[in-house]
């Protein structure tokens, strides 16, 4: 059974969401602060984390760093803010997703899944692009021979992209096929866009590998 | 009668002033300048006229005189006519000088041996009557003509009239241009706040360096800052609301879904209660997005290149309808419009939505170019039209059609439209609907500036 984490000050919201999410078949548990959630996280590690922003204490994005330098556990967050700056300050501290509170269950479910799959089912061989290797079978991205720890999300991005290698994806395409949106919020792809390029582009701020098409989209070159 | 601007009345004030002082002061020189040249003229005439009358006197003192050549041998220039009364009868040099050119009155005082002036008209021309006694049954008398001073004061008169009416002129003028300054900040203000009107809150008065108006824009500035405060604690409120209300509305939303769950474990009138909730729920949810939205169309647009052919067909595709709904118009050439991206994905859901609860379902999404750089979205539907009175109120905030038909008065918030309005009013455009040919409603949308 797939564990998640319900990170959530709310008592009735945490007690709600974890009543539905134990009927759509997950072994749910909840905390309600970030603190407990990271030893939780540390000890038993779930398979999805559902954290909220606004926390007592440590608080949503802090913990969502945490998290990240722990492991690549899908982090979604669920939050009543949209701001932009929230949201781009989120999946930049490294949460996967964000939906905005009311979210309904199955559609929470559905995200979770998505975000569980770590590449393609396909048999798809090595990529080069320059010192930049992509290995989708083995689940593996290195630079100059150096293995480079990334997300499964990430991970995912990058395949979407060497499998298309020199081909533009627009944001739309990025979006259903890495989140599995029908139409979504282009932020998540720009903000992961980005965090990829920190980990494989020698200077972030002229990408060579993972350029951008104004207007267009992404395209990843040798 | 439309009262006249402040601008032209100040003018019209200084135009009149100035009017009269100028003309009492030509009024007055005129006086001035008439009184002495005729003073002048005059103590010459009666010096000449002495001198003549002593002339006359010294050739009659001879015997039986003849007058007439008395009177002819006299040096009097043109402009000068003796005449002469001597025992009851008039002596003249020419037979057009008569008599009865002399005034009685003046013949008495002469008669009585005191001399005398008179100016009188004679045939239309001004004359200057000059009697001298030369004895008790002789007076000398001299007309001597004004004409040429009457002409003299004529010009000066006329001069005078113009200078008068040039100051009068000059006075309005002055009264414009010193008003234009003098309105100059009121000017200034009515373009701020204009612009403030179109929605730039962040325009102000500069501050200036005159003391005078210091005050002035300083409180417009400070009045302006507080409505614009205002509008904006308002603006946060309504945002603030809606966010506070999306935390309960998860323990809803994850509550209900329980229930559904367990439909089939409840009975009849439970299930009915359930479904009454998760509804609800739903509606309520659409309601706080929709405000949260409103709240914040007021931001400025952030364009950025956008292919909005797929843009259509995903909006189309995210609402179940088929992506061949989407076309172009035969002018279009090319699809990629500087738009705001989030905004008219919310204006194109929204109207498929409204088409499909007020209109049947959409026919079709269209997309064309209209010279110079308008982007325009068309959305279809074959519902029973709006009637002509309600096209432009289904634009506010909480209206909903009268149509019969709208089947689902519960569904809509009543926000999707006035949203639709909303968006394309920050891009700068505009938004309407009229009839489909063949039956329905056309919303249409105009963009502008999306083709640069």
């Amino acid at each position: 059974m797939t564990a998640v984490l319900v990170i959530e000050d709310d008592d009735r919201i945490r007690l709600a969401m974890l009543l539905a999410l134990d009927d759509e078949g997950y072994d749910a548990y909840g905390v309600a602060t970030a603190e407990e959630g990271l030893r939780r996280q540390r000890t038993t590690p779930a398979d999805n984390v559902l954290v909220d922003l606004m926390l007592p204490g440590m608080d949503g994005f802090e913990c969502i760093r945490q998290l990240r330098r722990d492991d690549d556990v899908p982090i979604v967050v669920i939050s009543a803010r949209d701001d932009t700056h929230d949201i781009v300050a989120a999946l930049e501290a490294g949460a996967d997703d964000y939906v905005v509170k009311p979210v309904a269950i199955k559609e929470l479910s559905a995200r979770l899944r998505a975000l569980r799959r770590r590449g393609r089912a396909t048999q798809v061989p090595t990529q080069v692009f320059g010192d930049l290797e992509i290995s989708p079978d083995a689940g593996e991205v290195r630079r100059a021979g150096q293995p480079v720890p990334v997300t499964r999300t990430e991970f995912r991005l990058l395949c979407e992209l060497a499998e298309h290698a020199g081909k533009v994806l627009s944001r739309q395409q990025l979006l259903q096929r890495v989140w599995g949106y029908d139409t979504g919020d282009e932020r998540l792809v720009d903000v992961h866009v980005g965090r990829v390029r920190q980990k494989i582009e020698q200077d972030p701020a002229n990408p060579r590998h993972l350029v951008t098409l104004r207007g267009l989209g992404y395209k990843l070159q040798r | 009668m439309t009262r006249l601007g402040l601008r032209a009345r100040v003018s019209a004030g200084f135009a009149v002033g100035a009017l009269l002082l100028a003309a009492s002061m030509a009024l007055f020189s005129y006086d001035l300048t008439r009184r002495s040249l005729l003073e002048e003229r005059e103590r010459t005439a009666v010096r000449a006229a002495y001198f003549d009358a002593a002339v006359v006197r010294t050739g009659l003192e001879t015997d039986a005189p003849d007058v007439v050549e008395v009177l002819r041998s006299l040096d009097t220039g043109s402009l000068r006519r003796p005449l002469l009364h001597r025992n009851d009868r008039w002596y003249a040099r020419t037979a057009e000088t008569g008599a009865g050119a002399i005034p009685t009155e003046l013949r008495r005082i002469v008669r009585s041996g005191k001399p005398a002036v008179q100016r009188v008209r004679l045939d239309g021309q001004p004359v200057l009557l000059v009697g001298v006694p030369l004895s008790d049954t002789t007076s000398y008398y001299e007309l001597t003509s004004l004409r040429e001073v009457e002409q003299t004061l004529q010009v000066v008169g006329l001069t005078l009239t113009a200078v008068a009416i040039m100051i009068a002129g000059s006075g309005a003028a002055l009264g414009w241009y010193a008003t234009r300054r003098s309105v100059r900040p009121l000017t200034d203000v009515a373009d701020v706040a204009e612009k403030i009107a179109a929605g730039d809150f962040g325009t102000r008065l500069d501050a200036t360096t005159d003391p005078d108006l210091t005050r002035f824009s300083t409180s417009f500035n400070h009045m302006v800052d507080q409505l614009v405060q205002r509008i904006e604690r308002d603006r946060r409120f309504a945002a603030d609301v809606s966010h506070e209300l999306r935390s309960p509305l998860q323990t809803l939303a994850a509550a209900a879904s329980v229930l559904a769950r367990r439909r089939e474990h409840q009975d009849e009138r439970t299930a009915t209660a359930a479904g009454l909730v998760a509804d609800e729920i739903t509606r309520f949810q659409r309601l706080v997005d929709d405000l949260i939205q409103l709240a914040r169309t007021e931001q400025p647009v952030q364009r950025e290149p956008v292919d909005v052919v797929a843009l259509a067909r995903d909006t189309c595709r995210a609402r179940s309808l088929p992506d061949s709904l989407v076309r172009t118009g035969a002018t279009t050439t090319t699809t990629t419009w500087s738009i705001d991206r989030r905004r008219v994905e919310q204006i194109l859901l929204n109207l498929l939505d409204n088409s499909v609860r007020y209109g049947r379902g959409a026919v079709a999404v269209r997309l064309t170019c209209r010279p110079p750089d308008v982007g325009v979205l068309e959305v279809d539907d074959q519902g029973p039209g709006v009637p002509p009175a309600d096209r432009e109120v289904i634009f506010g905030r909480f209206v909903r059609g009268r149509a019969a038909h709208a089947r689902a008065d519960s569904d809509g918030t009543g926000l999707g439209l006035a949203l639709v309005a909303q968006h394309a009013a920050a891009h700068g455009g505009r938004v309407g609907v009229t009839d489909r040919p063949g039956g329905g409603a056309r919303f249409w949308v105009e963009l502008p500036g999306c083709l640069s």
